[in-house]
């Protein structure tokens, strides 16, 4: 069994070199798929740093309504976003997860209902948004590989603004 | 030791500027040209080692400087075309000449030698490249630019040697050379050497040797030669010499000493003017004399001279203030950890104690790392008035306020420019020139011009005030118009003239002077501030003076702050913003007429802002009597916060609050940044100051 194993392995890495040119025609990205009021929302999974069920935000006044405020992660001040007010959507009533992300540098903490899974999605299946019922934040969508639904890509530029 | 400190301060300052100069002029010249920009910057490099090198009394460097400034201004007028392409390649020449040429200055300024006297070559190369730019043909350039070295060189060489010969002394009869230096700053050099002399007589018969210079015990003006060349004692024997080296090395405040022995001066040649440098005789020493200690001591005089000053990147003193915050935090949370509730451990409290103790201390240590008082930058300025005055010709004195205020390194170091340009802008344009027309207008003869600084806790006001005649708006008018910085249509109101005191290239000077006059000051001033995120306001008043607020905000990375709860919510209010706290029934609460509310302190009244109503916040009281009012006072603005109660004064660790929640103009709002509590908690800072503008103007 484990001299198998081992060929296995080995070929894999001698074929390594010759299959660049597969890999480019479909380069794939990992989302974070998470819900928030019944929207699928998937973020690249590069930005996540960690997702947190307990936290508690210290309000920060004179902020938008969106901003619930900061949180210290360990020494580090996070701003937090709840994501359903910044969607125009009335603020959860149950518990939810706080999902850090790190954008170009800027940390912002999203608070979403609940988070799904990690999926590798190919880059070109995600098209883009009909431009008649354009939405907030949301860069793209794409169905999911195993049919289940649909998720809309969110927009870390617009959410993050930076300089 | 304060003079000391200010020549720490120059060479420092002048050897950065330098570095800045050579990528500026090295990169240029790569591109072949150099930009507007790079000239301004060149011109006021140029500008600042001008200044600075005159107030420090090195003559021909500030001459140099000069020259290069003038071929700056010219170049800054008529922008880089006005030098022709084929001039460029010696423009950078003689640019990265000047750099070299001042950090060799700058070497023998640190090693305390003489400056190189003989500039006149440099500067005919300057000169010629000043007229070439200009443009006209100068009757005879070219014979004119190498006389003028010639020349130069042949007054130069005979001085030179002259000097040396004198610093040499010698004497044939007297072979056994002995030269002492006393400590930097020591005092009295003369006095010491006089007692040296008392000492190495009780085994030497004074016959036996001679000293130079001579006369010490009478005139203290060879002090100064003592400190510049050292003490000569010359020996007949070299007995005595060897006998007297013990007694040296016993007497107070010797920084070295070096046998020599006394060569016949061959006739002094090109190679001799350098007036016998101290290191270059070290090596000679132990060959000439076999005497033990002697190799020793030059050693010993370098380490010295290194002093006990090492230079830290400001980054390493961030780190260590980072983690210091975090060692702080993190023992708040283990001596109150909830796992101790209820036990009784002395060992424990007793260790804790002793942390907390310690922790206090390197956070002390760790702070005064980078807090240093303004009185060395303030000091600068009393040569500046006193040479200043001197030079223009007025009687003017300077007062210093609040010298001891410490601001952060970062700060200390950019505002010596801006007040050093703000306090001759005051003695060049602001004092009057004649005492008479001060007595006219009823003032004192002698000009006053008074430089304060203040912390108010959340920054650091610093003011420069004169009583001299003021700002002439017409004039200044008529000079922006000129100048093409304001409209000949436009009306102006009286502040927005004074602003165009600070628009690049305005000076209202018509003459160029050493000290101010070419309008890079006050536009100098104002970026300078304004990095610091900062701001300068001039005001004036025609007759009576000029004052300028420089108010620039603290960087403190951990204060004494209190603790105070509205609601759910903590905020922190620096310690030196309170004035105190008081209790008092609704029934105390006066209403004005637009719906505020004031409160009688003792003989005052004072505005009440609610930080609930004013934030918005979820939670707290409106009732006055549950509450607490902290009177609160920054800079000029005096007022009560109304909160719900008092947690206790902590030293908290200031933490930047993140670039996404500053991007909603929070700042404006009184909140500066925030801190992580002994429990993780975060308690919002407060600045007084911007609390109270933004509850006004809301």
């Amino acid at each position: 069994m484990n001299a198998v194993n081992e060929n296995v392995l080995f070929q894999v890495q001698e074929d390594a070199p010759e299959n660049p040119v597969l890999e480019e025609t479909v380069e794939r990205r990992k989302y974070l798929i998470f819900i928030t009021d019944d929207l699928r929302l998937g973020v690249n999974a590069e930005y996540v740093v960690e997702i947190m069920s307990t936290h508690t935000a210290t309000y920060l006044p004179m902020m938008p309504d969106y901003i619930c405020g900061i949180y210290n992660m360990r020494g580090q001040i996070i701003p937090i976003m709840d994501i359903r007010r910044r969607l125009g959507k009335p603020p959860a009533e149950v518990e939810n997860l706080l999902v850090v992300l790190n954008y170009n540098g800027t940390q912002l903490g999203i608070l979403v209902d609940s988070v799904e899974a990690m999926l590798d999605i190919p880059n070109a299946s995600i098209l883009p948004i009909p431009s008649q019922s354009a939405q907030k934040l949301v860069s793209g969508m794409c169905t999911l590989p195993d049919g289940s639904g649909t998720m809309l890509v969110l927009d870390c530029d617009q959410l993050i603004p930076h300089e | 030791m304060s003079s000391n400190d200010i020549l720490d301060m120059y060479i420092y300052e002048t050897n950065s500027l330098l570095e800045q100069l050579e990528t500026i002029v090295l990169d240029a010249e790569k591109e072949d040209t150099f930009s507007q920009d790079n000239v301004n910057e060149i011109f006021r490099i140029m500008h600042t080692i001008k200044g600075s090198s005159a107030m420090m009394e090195f003559d021909t460097l500030a001459t140099v400087s000069h020259r290069i400034e003038d071929m700056f201004f010219i170049i800054r007028e008529g922008t880089m075309s006005v030098v022709k392409e084929e001039d460029r390649p010696a423009l950078f020449d003689v640019m990265l000449h000047a750099v070299d040429y001042f950090r060799a200055e700058m070497e023998k300024v640190e090693a305390e030698e003489p400056l190189d006297k003989n500039v006149d070559s440099f500067l005919a190369n300057i000169n010629s490249l000043i007229a070439k730019i200009k443009g006209e043909e100068p009757p005879a350039p070219a014979p004119a630019a190498p006389a003028a070295p010639a020349q130069a060189a042949a007054s130069a060489a005979p001085a030179a040697p002259a000097a040396a010969a004198a610093a040499g002394g010698g004497n044939p009869d007297f072979p056994y050379e002995l030269r002492v230096f006393f400590d930097d700053g020591c005092g009295m050099e003369n006095l010491r050497a006089y007692m040296l002399i008392t000492s190495i007589q009780s085994f030497c018969s004074e016959a036996d040797f001679l000293y130079d210079p001579a006369g010490v015990e009478s005139d203290a003006s060879t002090s100064e030669q003592i400190i510049d060349n050292g003490f000569l004692l010359m020996f007949k024997n070299a007995g005595d010499r060897e006998k007297s080296i013990p007694v040296i090395r016993e007497a107070g405040s010797v920084r070295s000493y070096q046998p020599h022995d006394y060569v016949p001066a061959p006739p002094q040649d090109e190679e001799e003017p350098e007036a016998e440098p101290a290191p270059k005789a070290a090596p000679a020493a132990p060959k000439a004399a076999p005497a033990k200690p002697a190799p020793a001591a030059p050693a010993n005089a370098q380490q010295h001279q290194k002093e006990s000053l090492i230079s830290v990147g400001l980054s390493k003193l961030d780190q260590l203030s980072a983690i210091v915050g975090e060692i702080v935090i993190t023992e708040a949370m283990v001596t109150a950890s909830p796992d101790l509730k209820g036990l009784h451990l002395d060992a424990f409290s007793k260790s804790a104690r002793q942390l907390r103790k310690l922790t206090d201390e390197l956070q002390d240590v760790s702070m005064s790392l980078r807090m240093i008082p303004v009185s060395n930058t303030f000091q600068k300025m009393t040569r500046i008035v006193r040479d200043m005055s001197k030079k223009l010709n007025k009687q003017v004195k300077l007062t210093l306020i609040g010298e001891s205020t410490e601001v952060d390194k970062t700060i200390v170091d950019s505002i010596g420019d801006p007040i050093m340009h703000m306090v001759r802008n005051s003695m060049d344009h602001g004092i009057e020139e004649n005492p008479e027309d001060r007595i006219a207008a009823g003032k004192d003869p002698v000009g006053e011009i008074v430089l304060s600084a203040e912390d108010t806790g959340s920054e650091v006001i610093i003011q420069i005030k004169d009583d001299g005649a003021g700002v002439n708006d017409e004039a200044v008018l008529k000079k922006a118009i000129k100048q093409g910085i304001a409209s000949p249509d436009a009306e102006y109101s009286h502040k927005d003239i004074l602003n165009f005191l600070m628009a690049p290239g305005f000076s209202t000077n018509t003459q160029v002077t050493e000290f101010s006059g070419r309008g890079v000051g006050m536009d100098v001033v104002k970026s300078g501030v304004e990095s610091l995120g900062g701001s300068v306001s001039i005001t004036s008043e025609r007759g009576k003076g000029m004052i300028t607020t420089m108010r620039i905000p603290l960087t403190m990375a951990i204060m004494d702050g209190m603790e105070v709860s509205v609601g759910s919510s903590i905020f922190t209010i620096p310690i030196n913003n309170i004035r105190s706290t008081l209790k008092v029934s609704s029934g105390d609460i006066l209403h004005d007429s637009i719906d505020g509310e004031m409160v009688k302190i003792m003989d005052g009244y004072y505005p009440v802002v609610r930080a609930k109503d004013f934030y918005n916040l979820p939670g707290g009281t409106d009732e006055i009597d549950q509450g607490i009012l902290m009177w609160l006072e920054s800079g000029d603005c005096s007022y009560c916060l109304f909160v719900d109660e008092l947690l206790g004064e902590q030293q908290i660790v200031v933490k930047p609050l993140p670039a996404y929640v500053n991007s909603f103009d929070i700042k404006n709002y009184g909140i500066t940044g925030c801190s992580i509590l002994g429990d993780g908690n975060i308690s919002i800072i407060l600045d007084a100051g911007g609390l109270f503008a933004a509850a006004r103007g809301a």
